[in-house]
């Protein structure tokens, strides 16, 4: 495990092709008392499997998402007006902000369930959900976190991206999970859930 | 590349026992065990002025860069209208800019459209700014007089009738725009996966339009993406940069530059690449058959906006050469690109060399790059501009004797 760590962070390290800009989580925490923490909670543990946990998300892919939703491109309504009119700087010390909270796992976890663990190892292995995500899947730059995230919500998101509802920054993880069936989706989502 | 395509058919041959989970995308066929490379991340806010790396810029001697314009996310492809606003669109961001000079000197950015998908494609026809967006083409007349207060555009997109996002899948529909010597509007229209079996007529191709979008003309078939392309300045042959396939080796393919002399020209993707059969889509032809690229560019360095150097500010060595922005590789190990190269041409217009020409981007001793070039831009005044996408930023190239 210690290896998996430390090899998590060179890689997300060398990812890092540009010097992050000076994003200040301070004032991250008061946009987010204003903005976000309604839903995502204030330590960023939404226990709404709905709406996705955000502590210890990447910085990188909070960032992202945010200008996708404040321009209008990736729309989703509950979004809409949380990040209207928020400036670049403001959205940089959000994401700063939520990046730096430690990550947990879900209160509501459903129990682990041995076949669909099994199930989503091969699924991932097969689609090198870890050559992105990183082994321990938790994300580097752009790429997001996936361990300690509602599984309803990684299952959600995965149906999006196979059903072409959802494009990202590019189209990486369309063809990742194109052809996967619903129950493909849900050993996967089980699977990335139960990480530690 | 025999060992490559030895592991290949491994693959291949391994893919039936596989057949009840869920099948491999054909995209991820040939990625090697182990493999992080992923694409980069996009900035898509601001970079202060102090963080624009125009101090990391290397020109050959009696050449400077200096900052055009900053603070504007993402900006790609440039086209500039009469009165000398530069025009600059984008990708994941959605905006076009205008960036207008002010008396002193300095620049003036404002966003002209929004919420657009992936508006890389500008060509300025008199006084109308032509934005292609996908499938979309929306035409703004009079726009450099109405900066301030933009009236809703013309919208040409049934009459260009180009496939839509969702019939590219998401894959390849951004569009690069240029205007030709017979006031045609030439496009690309993108292979809609990495590499697969497509319908030829309709994906992989050079296109060229009336500018009311009538008389859809195939310029060259089997051209993988082309997200840069300019008429030759003396014999008027569409030139046209591609990016090649991922996942066949760091080494292999090399991204290309075209030179089509007759509309209709078949260059081979997805059976050929570079002028080598693919290991995976070859079908059996013979390369031979197809059209070969002019010149190589370089395994994975993305070249993608290019124009011929018709000033007269640069030395006389440059007139009428390609001037080729390359954004940098990410399905390779280590970084090549993320600069400008001049391709230069003899009389008979058969490219002699590719050099550099504006280096300074890519740290290989830490493989990380400070910026991504992904157009150039001939201003009247002979300089060169340069966009970049990662910063945000567009740098100016002058010349002093």
């Amino acid at each position: 495990m210690r290896l998996g760590v430390t090899l998590a962070a060179v890689l997300a390290a060398a990812a890092f092709s540009l010097p992050a800009a000076a994003a200040d989580p301070a004032r991250g925490a008061v946009v987010a008392a204003e903005r976000c923490a309604a839903c995502h909670g204030m330590d960023g543990k939404s226990n709404v499997a709905e709406i996705p946990r955000l502590a210890g998300q990447q910085a990188g892919f909070i960032t992202l998402q945010m200008i996708l939703f404040r321009e209008g491109i990736r729309q989703v309504p509950a979004m809409q007006a949380p990040t209207e009119k928020l400036s670049d700087t403001d959205v940089e010390a959000v994401a700063a902000y939520f990046a730096s909270l430690p990550s947990a796992p879900p209160e509501d976890s459903t129990p682990r369930d041995a076949a669909l663990m099994a199930r989503g190892q091969a699924i991932s292995a097969a689609r090198n959900c870890g050559v992105c995500h990183l082994p321990n899947y938790a994300g580097r730059a752009q790429m997001p976190r996936l361990t300690h995230q509602h599984e309803a919500f990684l299952a959600h998101t995965m149906t999006e991206y196979r059903d072409g509802n959802r494009v990202g920054i590019d189209t990486q993880m369309n063809g990742a999970v194109q052809g996967l069936s619903d129950a493909d989706i849900a050993a996967l989502a089980h699977y990335l859930a139960h990480q530690d | 590349m025999k060992k490559l395509v030895m592991g290949l058919t491994a693959v291949m041959l391994a893919a039936p026992a596989l057949a009840q989970q869920a099948p491999v995308p054909g995209w991820a066929v040939g990625r090697p065990e182990g493999s992080t490379l992923a694409p980069h991340a996009p900035r898509l806010t601001v970079t202060p002025l102090a963080e624009v790396p125009v101090g990391a810029i290397r020109l050959p001697p009696g050449f400077q860069a200096e900052v055009f314009a900053h603070g504007i996310p993402g900006a790609r492809m440039m086209a500039e209208g009469p009165r000398g606003t530069v025009f600059a669109g984008t990708r994941a961001i959605g905006r076009v800019y205008a960036i207008s000079r002010n008396p002193d000197g300095t620049t003036r950015t404002r966003i002209i459209a929004e919420r657009l998908v992936q508006p890389n494609g500008l060509v300025m026809i008199g006084d109308s700014l032509y934005v292609l967006a996908a499938n979309r083409v929306l035409r703004y007349d009079n726009i450099e007089a109405n900066l301030d207060n933009v009236p809703a555009p013309v919208e040409l997109t049934a009459a260009f009738a180009l496939p839509t996002e969702q019939e590219h899948g998401g894959n390849h529909h951004w569009k690069f725009a240029s205007l030709g010597p017979d006031g045609r509007i030439y496009t690309n229209v993108g292979v809609n996966c990495n590499i697969c079996e497509f319908d030829r007529d309709k994906f992989a191709l050079l296109v060229s339009f009336n500018p009311d979008g009538s008389g859809r003309r195939i310029e060259a078939r089997g051209v993988r993406n082309s997200v840069g392309m300019a008429h030759h300045p003396i014999t008027r042959e569409l030139w046209a940069t591609n990016n090649g396939r991922d996942w066949a080796g760091n080494e292999w393919p090399n991204d290309t530059l075209h030179r089509v002399r007759q509309s209709g020209e078949d260059h081979g993707f997805p059976y050929c690449t570079a002028g080598d059969p693919d290991p995976q889509f070859n079908a059996g032809r013979n390369c031979n058959q197809f059209v070969k690229p002019a010149a190589l560019m370089g395994p994975h360095t993305a070249a993608l906006g290019m124009r011929f150097y018709t000033g007269t500010m640069f030395p006389e060595q440059y007139r009428n050469q390609a001037f080729i922005a390359r954004r940098g590789s990410w399905n390779r190990d280590k970084l090549s690109g993320y600069d400008v190269v001049v391709a230069h041409t003899d009389a008979q217009g058969n490219v002699t060399r590719v050099e550099e020409f504006l280096t300074g981007f890519r740290d290989d001793a830490n493989q990380r790059f400070h910026d991504r070039p992904v157009d150039v831009h001939v201003m009247r005044d002979g300089s060169l501009l340069v966009a970049g996408e990662q910063m945000g930023a567009i740098y100016r190239i002058t010349y002093r004797r």
